[in-house]
């Protein structure tokens, strides 16, 4: 999520100046303290022994972006630091693999779903009944007692139905409440005000372990939508106050250390805000196959930019650090940072799109044209230069249901220039102008990234073409308002992260009617971003939601992807991202892809 | 001096309706809003949270709520709730009423923390460092600039001078990544980030512990943002000083034959502190309110980004709460130089 272009020249500054600074001394971090057998990173020391090293805690130093945690309650979360938190402190019915993007069980331990006659489906999910709410007291981890004090509150039916009402009820205000608005039936009026009764949506107790949801289509990422943050347990006894007042209610105060009670594989122990987070093991989690018992005592977050956040971890303050890009080709020539460097893949895209009512490229031929004519792999070679893979179309490899390259190698748009100029001198011919008399506009909003891949493509189009197309760029909000509103310019850039990891979250989402980069007016017209409408698109959309078989599903999406970016050509996709992450050689993990890790996996070894 | 006083404090409020007028036209002015996304969030849901912040209420509805909520006292007899919305820097409970003031709003970025969380926990750290930085400035900035007057076109002077061009040429922007880099990283002497004290503090803003560890973290940021001052400083106390010793009273002073070091310190130097005391008052507002790029470098939980990050954020309230904060520090600073200068220089009456 790349909200922060302000910072970037800033960044590039400072990178710069710690880059040069590495160059002289590129030794620096091999003089760290030499490795003491059994000694620790915990700040509680280890008592001096007489016989066997005894093992402190293990404390895992890791960082945020900067800026605070913007908030740890899954009902209005958005962001993916504040998901983060809230994947380790509440889990969800089911669980996605944060590698393999596949559904888990989670605290739902198996489901059958029925096909209801009226076309929707209902899914019964049967709960564990062994999780208890905990909470940090100030010294320990300890479980949460019901008003007589006689049993711990375990996680149950009711408790995932109250976080269900709080996200769509529109008082809370959740940016996500559409999310299972657009799945579950009867969500998206109770969020949007229509009703104001909690019994019309398909949300139903059977017993305190199993609840039945009805969906209003059998979607194959029900069961994905269903485990988001959207849908997360919270304890109304804190949020509403419980036991005749014994239990204090905090309102919109219940995640400040303290108050916070969760039952995840962390919980959250201390909070200093736009500082930092520690997350301490649950001793109470009782540990699953998707999100085993944790081997990491304490993992203590920092709010760090990143270039800071890779200073620190040079100096060994930090156990992982994301890699500047600024950094990259230094890291790589270090014998001690290329060993602890990993580079993988990041399920985001980067794409330009168009306005295809603007003149010029509300002709396909041009705009195949521009697509083509962009050299994907100079470009991922030599300014991105992060293991970035050149796109071919819009829905990555790596979410379910997308293509990937190795089924459909062909597929989408690629690199030709001798094609890209047919193309264009087809419509020159037709229109009898020359390429000169182009007038193009590329938008982007303001950052030396996306400056460096404007000019670059600028310069390709210039060589490949003859053309040439004007630079343009604004403020991030002012810019976000420009291209999706009437004044979009003709090509303009944009990516897409995925919220849940499915073909349906990208193609129908951003491109479909209404979706984020092509909203509709009320009278059902485009009114910004791509202006596109193709009904053959969305038929193979909705065909895919609902298609169980793999291989058919992802055949439809790869149609539907042939007609975004060749048939119709609406978006030039650029490049698929990839992570970049230096970790300390004595950490043992797993990578994500998603933007999300799971650090109930993660070990420290001793060193 | 009582009544000059009232005065200003009462031009104080005009002063910042006048501020609070302008930042207010100025943000909604600029295209985008707070919940303005990559990921466009649906028409549906974008009315939902501008139903719940007010924000599709007409502007001057929007501005006379605010005003209202910041600088009118409530007296009510309903205590405070956990609402965010509730959330006021003052609550004093009179009997059974409660006096309820300065409620600045909920941040639209956190949204589970209101303006004033960000005040109470994150202005003091950037007081505690900016008062240091202050420190080091004028300690470092004075007597570079006493010594360079007095030796004047010695070599001195030209070190001095030197010195003080590098400081202002210098900007922390390139000073803190050195500074992380040789201390922080290469020789491992001082921590690259963050910040020694936490709350609670005392009085609400003074670190609990002076140890160590407070000074560990800041002495990096405290130099580095010093510096760059004390360069200001070093010029104006030259200027101001070499001026002063060309005075009459001066000049009257050496000749009844006073010690050279009398004559400078209890005459030249106390007249000639007025324009540095008239910079040391804006220079304090803008360093105790926070410091962008210093804070970012040095990973230190400031109040300075949020002047920025708001603005990029579009989270009006913290727009409006920033910079008024940093318009009644400024008034409050000019004020006290105001005072200052009376004590300097007896000349000056204001009554």
């Amino acid at each position: 999520m790349r909200k922060n272009f302000v910072f970037l020249s800033l960044l590039v500054v400072l990178s710069m100046v710690i880059t040069a600074c590495g160059g002289a001394t590129p030794t620096t971090v091999a003089t760290e303290p030499p490795v003491v057998p059994g000694e620790t990173q915990a700040p509680t020391t280890v008592p001096p022994t007489e016989v066997p090293p005894v093992e402190g805690p293990k404390v895992l130093y890791q960082t945020f972006g900067p800026g605070d945690v913007p908030t740890l309650d899954p009902a209005i979360a958005e962001d993916t630091t504040s998901i983060q938190v809230i994947n380790e402190a509440f889990v969800g019915l089911t669980v996605i693999n944060e590698v393999t993007n596949l559904t888990e069980q989670g605290i739902a331990t198996s489901w059958e779903s029925v096909t209801n006659a009226d076309g929707t489906e209902t899914i019964t999910f049967h709960l564990r009944n062994d999780i208890p709410w905990v909470r940090w007291n100030g010294t320990e981890v300890e479980t949460v007692k019901t008003c007589d004090g006689s049993a711990d509150r375990i996680v149950n039916a009711n408790d995932f139905a109250y976080g269900i009402e709080r996200n769509l009820n529109p008082i809370v205000a959740s940016p996500y409440g559409y999310l299972l608005g657009m799945v579950l039936k009867g969500a998206a009026d109770y969020n949007n005000g229509v009703t104001t009764d909690f019994a019309t949506v398909g949300v139903e107790v059977v017993d305190d372990f199993t609840m039945k949801m009805t969906y209003l289509a059998p979607a194959v990422y029900n069961l994905q939508i269903s485990g988001l943050w959207v849908a997360r347990p919270q304890p109304k006894w804190v949020l509403e106050g419980d036991c005749d007042g014994a239990v204090e209610a905090r309102g919109e105060r219940w995640t400040e250390p303290g108050f916070f009670q969760s039952f995840g594989p962390y919980t959250m122990s201390e909070w200093i805000h736009d500082s930092t987070m520690t997350l301490v093991k649950n001793p109470f989690w009782p540990g699953s196959d998707a999100l085993p018992v944790p081997k990491i005592d304490e993992i203590q977050f920092s709010m760090l930019d990143e270039a800071v956040a890779f200073a620190d971890y040079e100096s060994g303050n930090l156990d992982s650090a994301a890699v500047p890009a600024a950094d990259l080709d230094r890291v790589r020539a270090d014998p001690v940072l290329s060993a602890e460097l990993y580079n993988g893949v990041n399920l985001c895209s980067y794409y330009y799109g168009f306005n295809i009512t603007a003149p010029i490229v509300n002709d396909v031929r041009v705009r195949r044209a521009l697509s083509m004519a962009v050299d994907r792999q100079a470009l991922v070679d030599n300014v991105l230069k992060g293991g970035q893979q050149p796109a071919q179309w819009f829905a990555r490899p790596g979410l379910a249901g997308a293509p990937t390259m190795a089924d459909h190698p062909d597929l989408g748009i690629k690199s030709d220039t001798a094609a890209a100029q047919a193309e264009l001198k087809s419509y020159l011919d037709e229109k009898g102008l020359t390429v000169d008399q182009l007038d193009i506009t590329l938008m982007f909003n303001t950052s030396s990234g996306h400056q460096r891949i404007a000019e670059a493509i600028q310069q390709m189009w210039k060589d490949n073409l003859g053309l040439t197309v004007k630079l343009v760029n604004q403020e991030w909000a002012v810019y976000l308002a420009t291209v999706k509103g009437a004044d979009t310019p003709q090509v303009w850039r944009m990516g897409w992260c995925p919220d849940y990891p499915d073909a349906n979250n990208y193609d129908r989402e951003v491109f479909a009617p209404n979706g984020s980069s092509n909203p509709y007016n009320a009278a059902g017209e485009p009114e910004g971003g791509v202006f596109w409408k193709n009904q053959a698109y969305v038929d193979l959309l909705n065909q895919a939601a609902v298609e169980n078989d793999p291989v058919k599903r992802v055949d439809l999406y790869a149609q539907a992807e042939q007609i975004l970016v060749y048939t119709d050509a609406v978006i030039i996709p650029i490049y698929w991202y990839a992570r970049n992450t230096c970790t300390k050689p004595y950490v043992v993990r797993t990578f994500g892809t998603g933007g999300q890790e799971e650090y109930a996996k993660w070990d420290i070894l001793p060193h | 001096m009582g009544r000059y006083i009232i005065r200003r404090l009462l031009y104080m409020v005009v002063v910042i309706l006048v501020v609070s007028i302008i930042t207010f036209g100025l943000m909604h002015a600029i295209p985008g809003g707070p919940f303005s996304r990559e990921k466009a969030l649906p028409a549906a849901t974008l009315l939902i949270l501008e139903e719940r912040y007010h924000l599709n209420d007409p502007y001057w509805k929007q501005y006379v709520d605010y005003i209202n909520n910041v600088l009118v006292p409530h007296i009510t007899t309903t205590p405070p709730s956990t609402a965010l919305a509730d959330d006021c820097l003052v609550n004093v409970k009179i009997g059974k009423v409660w006096i309820r003031w300065m409620n600045f709003g909920p941040s639209f970025k956190s949204r589970s923390r209101t303006v004033n969380d960000i005040f109470r926990d994150n202005l003091p750290i950037s007081a505690q460092l900016g008062t240091m930085a202050l420190l080091v400035s004028v300690s470092i900035g004075m007597p570079l600039g006493i010594m360079a007057a007095l030796k004047q076109n010695t070599i001195w002077d030209y070190i001095g001078m030197s010195i003080s061009i590098i400081g202002v040429s210098v900007p922390v922007i390139v000073l803190g990544p050195i500074f992380v880099w040789v201390f922080g990283v290469a020789l491992k002497w001082l921590p690259p980030t963050g910040w020694g004290a936490q709350p609670p503090y005392i009085l609400g803003f003074l670190p609990s512990s002076l140890g160590w560890d407070f000074f560990k973290h800041a002495i990096m940021p405290s130099v580095a943002l010093g510096l760059g001052a004390s360069a200001i400083i070093a010029r104006l106390t030259r200027a101001s000083l070499l001026q002063t010793v060309r005075e009459d009273y001066i000049r009257t002073a050496r000749a009844k034959g006073l010690h050279e070091r009398v004559v400078i310190t209890r005459h030249a130097l106390k007249n000639s502190l007025i324009p540095v005391v008239t910079i040391l008052g804006p220079l304090f507002a803008a360093l105790v309110t926070g410091t962008f790029v210093t804070e970012l470098i040095f990973g230190i939980p400031g109040m300075g980004k949020y002047f920025v990050t708001s603005i990029t954020n579009r989270d009006y309230p913290v727009i409006m709460g920033t910079i008024l904060l940093y318009a009644v520090f400024l008034v409050i600073a000019n004020l006290v130089v105001d005072i200052v200068y009376a004590y300097l220089d007896p000349r000056i009456r204001y009554d």
